[in-house]
């Protein structure tokens, strides 16, 4: 087997708002488990939720689906998704050379 | 030689044996627990096994156990044990012992709880202290006294006197010890007796004359009970005892004696093993997709602390025997199993063993195989030799079960261990059965799964490049290695309307379902240039047509259209080409969005000029996404420096580079599918006499 990304999910929360940082690689082997924090959040009853890329290194094509679902069902199920653009640019590229840094909720990281 | 089933099966379990599902709520119930706790098996099925069994008190004990265990995913075993009071439909209450053993499985948990009654063991403990106080009264008179009040236990029961020789042992005792009389007790020095046994302890140390209780006790040190595993080795024979002493005092207040309890323990330590065994059979048939090692492991899981041998076979379509694994814990032994099998009829035989079970997918139980019946089994005189060499004990087949079909059996043997398998042992075996049926199930569904996706992913690559006027063509198709699943890369080459299309392109998702997709996208990609020439509308075309998919379809590709010197090209959310020139490597054509995936996008063309002898590379993530041995990614610099390097190959030298340089790269496998595509325009002189083999090669990177 591949060694094991290295992928760290750190949740903070400040007022109505939960803020999952994302360190390391988003890629098919760790998606499941990003996946699997939100849906934790989602049912205690978040409407506000902040991802926050800054410290994500690395995304394949299976990560940028997870962002670009929970989007959609942000927009369906009536809650809130905030991003925060990474600072390391093999993540950053991603986002870019498919137009998801402008297609999907970016904000100001200075004010999440 | 076939004992009538249904008597072999007669309950002999006094032990509950009840599995359950996350919410608690019974799943299966054996005689043990019927008897136990007075509940038929159709009465507890499906309803919560707290509420059946625990006294409203303890009940949250139980549940939040449950809970715990399900939140934290502790691994197979939860607890060594757990006790706690039991309640009997009769409403009387009793305390049991329970040892769970936990199993994720698609659907959340299935737990297993093995229960046992411990007031017979209390009742036990009460009788013992009532023995002690009449064997100090009894001391001074008659061994027939002693004899009265300890003979019949069937615990061993021995005196010591302060010069640490033993006075007195009952039946029992001297039975255990191999002697006859308690004249030759009282001639053998206690030494001689120690030195019959290797003794250890629980946790495998050797232990000694002076840690044996009634010893301490008469040094004047505390005795703990001590837990030990003697085997004779006069026998062989293994027993495991929980030794427990008592002083007994003189009139004076003087330590006068002591008096030892050697209690059997040998079938709790068996039951222990079996739970281990059905937890780490449990675990690793959950883990692992490889069926047949699998097997292989948990056949040598059972040996030798289970049973002395451990075979699984499968069953074809024609019901021919497969054999998957023999496990004996010395291999030497395994040789007889070779032997054996040479003396198997071609057919199964349905009155016995595999054959029977096959036939009713009812395991079969034979508690004791005596010579009798090796004889009566034996073709021959050489097969007869062969089967008393095994030295048969008993034997037990279980069926592994998916509905009403027998995929195959677990054959559990006990030789030269003198076990006896009774109906917990097939219980247990039915349980683990159970388990890897689904395990090989699971597989087989999978591996088709995954062979049907292979294949019409392969199918929707072009069997053959092209010949493209002007143009050299080469390409690669490399799989992912043990691919969970199959991935969409997809690429293309087509004349249409006087001009040729290139295009490559990966549809997000896996499986069946990409490459459905993958074969949808490719056909509106040549259904479409028809009509329109430019490839920034074809890839909004692509766009609105996936958009109207019923669930979320993305793409990303570059579309481009050759002309004889130039290429115009759009891309879609896809990395970029590499435009190999004589000035060396560069990304060309800008970013452009991802297909299916955002609302009011739009798609530029771009119009590259190609001078002879030029190459564009266009490739899928797989090549930069690919893992190096220190966790690196291949990444876009390296591709570049590679293909930097390749400007006076032709495109077919470009792709071996390239995939010489990922192989050399990667940790071990390509973990996503990786295509690459590399055309190169043709000097305008040499245009005439070059109409080359056009280089497509499907390949695997790793062998």
């Amino acid at each position: 087997m591949v060694r094991p990304s290295k992928f760290e999910i750190t949740q903070t929360a400040a007022g109505d708002g939960v803020t999952l940082s994302i360190e390391g690689e988003l890629d098919m082997r760790t998606t499941g488990q990003l996946s699997e924090r939100v849906a934790e959040q989602l049912d205690h009853g978040a409407t506000d939720l902040t991802l926050d890329l800054r410290e994500l290194a690395f995304m394949d094509s299976t990560g940028l689906r997870l962002l670009i679902d929970f989007h959609d069902r942000s927009r369906e199920e009536g809650w809130r998704l905030k991003l925060i653009s990474p600072r390391h640019e093999p993540a950053a590229l991603v986002l870019r050379a498919t137009g998801a840094d402008k297609a999907l909720p970016f904000v100001d990281g200075s004010e999440p | 030689m076939v004992p009538n089933q249904t008597e072999l099966l007669a309950d002999r379990a006094h032990n509950a044996v009840v599995s359950m599902d996350e919410r608690g709520l019974v799943r299966y119930w054996n005689p043990g627990a019927e008897s136990i706790f007075g509940i038929s098996a159709s009465d507890a099925i499906g309803r919560p096994l707290a509420d059946l069994i625990i006294p409203e008190s303890s009940r949250a004990t139980l549940n939040d156990l449950l809970r715990r265990f399900a939140r934290d995913d502790p691994g197979p075993v939860l607890d060594d044990r757990l006790e706690v009071a039991a309640r009997h439909r009769d409403g009387s209450e009793f305390p049991v012992e329970m040892t769970i053993s936990a199993l994720r499985r698609e659907g959340g948990w299935t737990f297993t709880a093995f229960i046992q009654d411990l007031s017979v063991r209390r009742e036990s403990e009460r009788q013992r202290e009532r023995l002690v106080q009449e064997l100090r009264r009894a001391l001074h008179g008659s061994e027939r006294l002693l004899d009265a009040i300890v003979g019949s236990l069937s615990d061993a029961v021995t005196i010591r006197s302060r010069d640490h020789r033993l006075l007195y042992a009952n039946p029992s005792a001297l039975a255990h010890l191999g002697l006859e009389s308690l004249e030759q007790l009282r001639a053998t020095s206690p030494t001689d007796i120690m030195a019959f046994y290797d003794v250890y302890g629980a946790d495998g140390s050797e232990i000694s004359m002076s840690q044996i209780p009634s010893v301490r006790l008469l040094k004047g040190e505390p005795a703990e009970p001590l837990l030990i595993q003697a085997i004779d080795r006069r026998t062989g024979v293994e027993r495991w005892s929980l030794l427990k002493a008592a002083p007994v005092l003189d009139e004076a207040g003087e330590l006068e004696a002591t008096i030892m309890f050697t209690e059997d323990v040998s079938e709790q330590k068996r039951t222990e093993r079996r739970m281990e065994f059905l937890a780490q059979a449990s675990e690793l048939l959950a883990s692992s997709l490889d069926y047949e090692q699998t097997l292989r492991n948990v056949a040598q899981l059972a040996v030798p602390d289970v049973v002395d041998w451990c075979a699984v076979d499968l069953f074809d379509q024609d019901g021919d025997r497969v054999p998957v694994a023999v496990a004996h814990a010395d291999p030497a032994r395994l040789k007889l199993a070779e032997e054996l099998r040479a003396y198997e009829p071609e057919q199964l035989d349905p009155e016995q063993g595999l054959g029977l079970v096959l036939r009713t997918g009812q395991p079969v139980l034979y508690p004791e195989i005596t010579d009798e019946m090796l004889v009566a089994g034996a073709v021959d005189e050489r097969h007869l030799e062969l089967l008393r060499a095994v030295g048969f004990c008993s034997a037990a087949v279980v069926p592994m079960r998916i509905g009403s079909r027998t995929l195959g059996a677990m054959t559990l043997v006990t030789a030269e261990s003198g076990r006896l398998l009774d109906s917990l042992d097939v219980e247990l075996a039915e349980l683990i059965a159970a388990r890897a049926a689904v395990a090989i199930e699971n597989a087989r569904v999978y591996s088709e799964r995954t062979m049907i996706a292979h294949t019409l992913q392969q199918s929707l690559l072009p069997q053959q490049l092209p010949q493209v006027p002007g143009y050299e063509l080469a390409s690669v198709y490399i799989p992912a290695v043990e691919s969970t699943e199959v991935g969409g890369d997809f690429y293309d080459v087509w004349e249409t309307g006087g001009s040729w299309m290139v295009t490559i392109g990966d549809v997000t998702g896996k499986g069946v379902e990409a490459a459905a997709l993958t074969s949808l996208v490719r056909h509106t990609m040549r259904a479409t240039a028809e009509f329109v020439t430019s490839p920034a509308e074809l890839l909004a075309r692509l766009d609105t047509m996936l958009k109207k998919q019923p669930r979320k379809s993305i793409c990303t590709a570059v579309c481009m259209r050759l002309e004889q010197d130039r290429v115009t090209l759009a891309i879609g959310g896809h990395p970029p080409p590499i435009h190999i020139s004589s000035d060396g490597a560069r990304q060309v054509g800008g970013f452009g969005p991802l297909l299916g995936a955002f609302e009011g996008m739009e798609w530029r063309d771009a119009v590259l000029d190609l001078a002879p002898d030029s190459k564009l590379v266009i490739y899928t993530d797989g090549v930069t996404d690919a893992l190096g041995t220190d966790g690196e990614r291949y990444g876009l610099q390296r591709l570049q420096a590679t293909l930097d390097r390749c400007r006076e190959l032709s495109a077919s030298e470009v792709i071996e580079t390239l995939t010489g340089a990922l192989r050399q790269f990667q940790v071990r496998e390509h973990v996503d599918d990786t295509a690459v595509l590399v055309l190169r325009r043709l000097a305008s002189d040499s245009h005439a006499q070059q109409p080359q083999e056009q280089e497509h090669r499907t390949q695997r990177l790793v062998a």
